[in-house]
């Protein structure tokens, strides 16, 4: 079983090694197309943290947990400190209200597509986006 | 980043050069595309074989080069695996872009229209 914490410095060139480890963590875990869908997330996941999160220091690392119990894979990724909360649920506009000649606004929408669920809120003292991936498909 | 090449018809063939087309990289990939628009060129075949992964902000790029182009020419894309391909049926943008397996058959098909 998965229980695994990692740390992404506040950079855009730490956002794909992680998001490659993190989806090497977790492709023993989940269906391909459910892996897919996992890596697209991450990657939406951390880049919006990495150019959005505000008032944080500059070099804040943000940690990453990943785990999993029978039924999902879940992904934890702590807002650094000091950072304004940001509830992605809030703001992500649903794909098929994007005009598909958009050159950007899809990333939270993608993340809410993705996931099996979406979850944001304060946990031990810090705010944490909670990402889940179901396994369900993969035993059927 | 990107590698381009010429045909004798004229079309472009574009191979972005990189595995993953994310954040880091998507304004130079479209930056470069867009001069060799500039440069009077009209007819792409970008080439995703070797690019396993992009991302919102490469999907925004390839936008962003569809829209540049506008009516003026026409791009065509090919050799989208797996993961690529997920990420434009999920946007919806298998509706917006031709996409065919191969550059051949790119071509072919940009050849027939001109």
């Amino acid at each position: 079983m998965i229980s695994e914490t990692f740390y992404l410095d506040h950079n855009l060139e730490s956002i794909d090694p992680m998001v490659q480890l993190l989806v090497r963590t977790a492709e023993n875990s989940l269906r391909q197309d459910v892996l897919g869908r996992f890596g697209i997330c991450t990657s939406e996941a951390l880049t919006n943290l990495v150019l959005h999160a505000k008032n944080c220091a500059p070099d804040a690392e943000m940690q990453i947990k990943l785990s999993e119990t029978e039924i999902a894979v879940f992904l934890e990724v702590y807002d650094p400190e000091g950072a304004d909360p940001f509830d992605l649920r809030k703001y992500a506009t649903d794909l098929s209200e994007i005009d598909v000649m958009a050159e950007g606004g899809r990333g939270l929408g993608l993340i809410m597509a993705c996931a099996d669920h979406v979850a944001y809120g304060r946990v031990d003292n810090k705010y944490r986006l909670g990402l889940t991936f179901n396994k369900a498909d993969k035993l059927g | 980043m990107i590698h381009s090449t010429q045909t004798d018809d004229g079309i472009i063939i574009v191979r972005p050069g990189v595995q993953r087309l994310t954040a880091v990289n998507s304004k130079a990939f479209k930056d470069e595309i867009v001069a060799l628009i500039d440069a009077g060129n009209s007819e792409f075949v970008i080439d995703f074989t070797s690019t396993t992964f992009l991302d919102s902000s490469g999907l925004g790029a390839l936008a962003g080069v569809l829209k540049k182009i506008g009516h003026r020419g026409d791009l065509a894309v090919c050799g989208l695996g797996p993961d690529v391909m997920q990420m434009f049926t999920i946007c919806r943008m298998d509706r917006v872009f031709s996409i065919y397996p191969d550059e051949a058959a790119a071509l072919r098909a940009l050849s027939e229209k001109s």
